[in-house]
């Protein structure tokens, strides 16, 4: 064999960069592999839980939405951005697990995986958001400028989902259960997100003594709640998120959860190779 | 100049589970902690391996040579002790890991690539040579999960020997693909090493090791029992082996009793083995072998055949002897007794031998009861020059020099 030249030795950045794009790009097509609507599952989804969410609770229930606004577009707005986080959260939970048979062979950044699924996440979420599309045009609901909030609104989302991410899939090698505990546990955050109803409708139910207190508590310190209300702004409302310290809020703690996630994530991640 | 593979005292600590609380019932019902014992499974090794060196470490299953290999790879972090490598390391305990089944082999090929740190466009110039070295050029596009498990193995081994690493780990996967396959890579591992490229090789084939490694580090129970130039150490490892087969042969044979009754309730009730010298299960290259077969039946046992059939361990019959040469005949036998068969000179080489006895009815050519021992007796044939199985006599005839004829 003559002297070939030698392989490029790329930096640890461009290394992490290109390894993350293969890695997304896997995991987006091994969502849709072998389905028949492929991608529009990722429509379908949102879509039939909108109107199941309206039938269900709009007419039998009888939860208004606000006033003179289409509960479609109302709910859609919520529900698209609560499906990127939850959706985020189960895929980075089984992040490390599903790739078992690499982490015991190969060193490489393993966090990447876990980015990876967060990432593959997002893009779901980017092309649901189409949906939106033809539900603004009937309800003749106009968007404006306030549009320019969404990618700040998608980030600070990504840095929840990512740094809770880390935590989840380091913590699945250890304890499996969690993979489960974090399905049963986003159904019961979605009921305390004002996804289907205005955040003033829990108003009557933070008065029920201490219950309503504890619950006045969780809604308002859940980061989702800041998101999603501000989404809602966006699209129903065409106006900028009114709840500016609430969006503060869910920013540092996205940044915090990263910086946790992280640390957590590279001590659990000394031992992953054996316990996997 | 500073080593390339530098370990300094370095352990690993495995955790054994004994029964693991995985489950959320299990944690929450069974409050005590998941109870586990904790052994060493590498202890204290340190090793300092130069540019250029191909390495060797041998040592029994489970003696840690894998786990000492994947600290260094980086995929377990040791509990003690640090471990230094310089340049891009390679390794080929990696084969296929993290293939996509949906994937063809084209797009795991990338995948793989960029996972063991290659860029897109360094594989773009290596693909054809890749695919060419697995020899897969027409199945290249169809996705691996129909892949045979060998053109898999090819692939991943493929993808994994021209990643140009300046360090390469070798786990014992070189058993993988067909004859000329394996060939293939030996002949690509030993241009890397011509390259100067660093080789750490973990085997517990001494032959392998022995032809491909300038030193050697010899692993027991984790820690080193000897490391030096290769030939050394092999000698003593392979002579531990031998004197560990011999060991447990000698302890184990009072074990090596009788079968069940077999037809007509004819039973073997012992077969020993007799070195010249009296050592049990044990006897040198060309010293006299005693195998004492003793029976018991109901009756008396008449047209019986003794047959002994001895064997490599693991492989064919060698010889096969039997008393049916006209002494037997139609003997009646006792119903109780001992045959003896003598072999005055054993022509077998060094090994561990298998032994099958069996009586049957010479008329019926019925077998009454057999007995298969795997590994019956030793033969020390250690120190001699002859290679093989078995010793046959020989002689040389080498052109005398004539004095008179020598210029000084």
């Amino acid at each position: 064999m003559g002297t070939r030249p030698r392989a490029p030795q790329s930096g640890p950045v461009a290394r992490r960069l290109e390894l993350l794009g293969e890695l997304v790009r896997r995991d987006v097509r091994a969502r849709y592999h072998g389905s028949v609507l492929g991608i529009g599952w990722t429509l379908l989804n949102p879509l039939v839980f909108m109107l199941v969410y309206a039938v269900v609770f709009g007419d039998i229930i009888g939860v208004k939405g606000p006033s003179g606004k289409s509960y479609a577009v109302f709910i859609l707005s919520g529900l698209l951005a609560w499906t990127f986080f939850s959706q985020a959260l189960v895929m980075a939970a089984s992040s490390i697990i599903n790739n078992a048979g690499v982490v015991r062979k190969v060193a490489f950044p393993w966090m990447l995986l876990t980015v990876s699924s967060v990432i593959a996440a997002l893009v779901n979420f980017l092309i649901s958001l189409l949906l939106l599309v033809p539900f603004l045009i009937l309800a003749k609901a106009p968007v404006g400028w306030p549009l320019l909030a969404v990618p700040g609104l998608v980030l600070v989302t990504f840095g929840l989902s990512l740094g809770l991410g880390l935590m989840l899939a380091a913590g699945s090698v250890y304890f499996r259960d969690l993979q489960y505990i974090i399905n049963l546990a986003t159904m019961i955050w979605f009921y305390l997100t004002p996804v289907i109803w205005p955040l003033t409708h829990y108003q009557g139910f933070f008065n029920h003594g201490k219950v309503g207190l504890i619950a006045h508590v969780i809604v308002y310190a859940n980061p989702m709640t800041w998101i999603v209300v501000s989404f809602q702004d966006v699209f129903v409302f065409n106006r900028w998120p009114q709840h500016w310290h609430g969006l503060v809020y869910a920013g540092v703690l996205a940044v915090a959860l990263i910086w946790l996630g992280i640390r957590v994530f590279r001590r659990l991640r000394r031992r992953f190779a054996e316990e996997i | 100049m500073e080593p390339t593979i530098l370990v300094e005292g370095l352990s690993k600590r495995f955790r054994i589970y004994h029964q693991r609380s995985e489950t959320l019932k299990e944690v929450l019902v069974d409050r005590r902690r998941s109870r586990y014992e904790e052994f060493w499974a590498v202890n204290d090794i340190s090793l300092e391996i130069k540019g250029g060196e191909t390495f060797g470490i041998i040592g029994a299953n489970g003696s840690g040579k894998s786990t000492l290999l994947k600290c260094i790879a980086g995929i377990l972090v040791p509990d003690r002790g640090k471990v230094s490598v310089k340049g891009r390391m390679a390794s080929l305990l990696e084969v296929g890991a993290g293939f996509h089944p949906d994937y063809s082999g084209r797009e795991n090929i990338y995948l793989n690539g960029a996972i063991l740190g290659l860029p897109r466009r360094y594989i773009n110039t290596v693909i054809d040579e890749i695919v060419g070295f697995a020899e897969l050029e027409q199945f290249i596009d169809n996705p691996v999960r129909n892949y045979s498990s060998g053109m898999y193995t090819r692939l991943g081994f493929s993808i994994a020997i021209h990643m140009d690493p300046d360090v390469l780990l070798i786990d014992e996967v070189l058993a993988v693909g067909d004859e000329s396959f394996q060939r293939r890579c030996m002949d690509h591992i030993e241009t890397m090493r011509r390259e100067g490229r660093t080789l750490l090789f973990v085997s517990h084939a001494a032959d392998t090791v022995r032809k491909l490694c300038d030193r050697c580090l010899w692993i027991e129970h984790g820690s080193q029992r000897q490391a030096g130039q290769t030939d050394a150490v092999v000698d003593g490892y392979i002579g531990e082996v031998n004197r560990r087969e011999l060991e447990a042969l000698q302890s184990s044979a009072s074990e090596l009793g009788g079968s069940q009754p077999g037809w007509m309730g004819v039973r073997l009730s012992s077969v020993a083995f007799t070195g010249g010298d009296g050592e049990v299960n044990s006897v040198a290259t060309g010293g006299e072998l005693r195998v004492k077969i003793a029976y018991d039946s109901p009756s008396a046992l008449r047209g019986a055949r003794f047959r002994v059939s001895f064997y490599p361990a693991g492989q064919a019959v060698l010889l096969s002897v039997q008393t049916d040469d006209g002494k037997l005949g139609d003997r009646l036998l006792p119903a109780e007794g001992t045959v003896t068969l003598s072999v005055p000179r054993v022509p077998f080489l060094d090994g561990v031998y298998g032994t099958k006895v069996e009586i049957e009815d010479i008329a019926s050519g019925r077998s009454y009861v057999e007995i298969d021992r795997p590994q019956s007796f030793r033969v020390q044939g250690a120190g001699r020059h002859e290679v093989g199985i078995a010793l046959v006599g020989h002689h040389w005839d080498v052109p005398a020099l004539d004095p008179s004829t020598v210029q000084v």
